[in-house]
């Protein structure tokens, strides 16, 4: 091949510029794919989570989830701001609920020092013993976001507490 | 000499453009819904699925009824599906909140695409429910089996705010009447 050097001078620029755009367009993508996977999970966490419904318009870049509360996240809720009102030390961030940023509202249970703190605080007023059962901020959570009672004898508390009404009430 | 090169050149391009639309065609045929549904449950990071139905709108739209989530299965969901020439692809789905403690039934409304589906868990002793509106229609749901059961119904005429349902056994008893209200707004 009998090519002048300006020739194959362009040609060589051509194929970079070919190469460059190729590497540029799959690092965008892929860093695009794994935001996408990103949200997609908060999405599906929150959405169990507070039991709300939810309405899948795109799961590709760029994601589109809507989120509405049902009837269950209303009790979620209540149980929540139950404990808030007494334990103000445990955020209620009305604000966020409002405006129904349910991935704002999360972070109000990032801090496990705190529930820890909570939980035991409500053990101590309801003068409930925790001994032997292994009682945690994990414990607060099963209560608050699926009433669990099991493995622990937190329906005492809340019971005593006047947080719920008693069991002969019901 | 270059003409000949030049034919060949565009015959093999040709070539390889019809051979790359039938292999196309050819993994489209052959792909199998329910590996596409998993792919996509995968992608909306849904796992602990339970699928009850796929019901085939026509031959390249499809709703696949399931419900999700540790512990109880309470989300209940529906997705539309479409096939396209990279297979059957995602279009749309909803899922709604459903808990099936001490109910016999229980019962939403939801809009997806253009279709109007009214539907819910139920026991799995029924064996067949039939719905009469206030205005005297009346329906009867399919119901999607797996290890726990729904109803479901495509609604091709008005939708209703309130209904009966009957619930019947195997043996054609009356099991139970309900009486359930939609939100038509949600």
């Amino acid at each position: 091949m009998n090519l002048s050097l300006k020739y194959r001078v362009l040609m060589i620029v051509v194929f970079a510029i070919f190469i460059g755009v190729f590497l540029y367009y799959y690092g965008t993508k892929a860093r695009q794919e794994q935001a996408v996977a990103e949200e997609l999970r908060e999405y599906s966490y929150i959405a169990r989570e507070y039991a709300l419904d939810a309405i899948y318009k795109s799961t590709e870049f760029p994601v589109e989830v809507e989120l509405y509360p049902s009837a269950h996240t209303e009790a979620i809720l209540e149980r929540w701001k139950a404990i808030s009102d007494r334990y103000p030390e445990l955020d209620y961030p009305e604000a966020a609920i409002e405006a129904r940023d349910w991935i704002e509202v999360h972070k109000s249970f990032e801090d496990t020092d705190l529930l820890n703190g909570v939980i035991r605080k409500m053990y101590k007023d309801a003068t409930v013993t925790s001994e032997g059962l292994g009682v945690s901020y994990i414990t607060l959570l099963d209560y608050i976001f699926y009433q669990k009672y099991e493995a622990s004898n937190i329906e005492d508390v809340v019971i005593d507490l006047g947080i719920e009404p008693s069991r002969e009430e019901e | 000499m270059k003409k000949k090169k030049v034919i060949m050149v565009t015959m093999t391009i040709i070539l390889l453009i019809v051979i790359c639309y039938f292999a196309f065609q050819f993994v489209n045929q052959n792909q199998d819904i329910e590996d596409a549904i998993e792919q996509e449950f995968r992608s909306l990071r849904i796992y602990m699925e339970e699928i009850y139905a796929i019901e085939f709108l026509d031959d390249d739209r499809a709703m696949v009824f399931y419900s999700w989530a540790h512990p109880d299965f309470s989300n209940f969901g529906v997705m539309e599906l479409e096939k396209t020439w990279r297979g059957w692809q995602f279009v749309e789905a909803i899922s709604n909140r459903m808990e099936r403690k001490n109910a016999w039934l229980k019962g939403v409304y939801a809009e997806i695409t253009d279709h109007a589906i009214l539907r819910g868990p139920t026991w799995a002793s029924v064996d067949k429910i039939v719905i009469i509106t206030d205005d005297g229609r009346e329906y009867t749901p399919e119901l999607g089996k797996a290890e726990r059961q729904i109803w479901y119904l495509i609604l091709e005429d008005e939708p209703f705010e309130e209904a009966t349902f009957i619930l019947y056994d195997s043996d054609g008893e009356v099991l139970r009447e309900e009486v359930l209200q939609f939100d038509l707004n949600s």
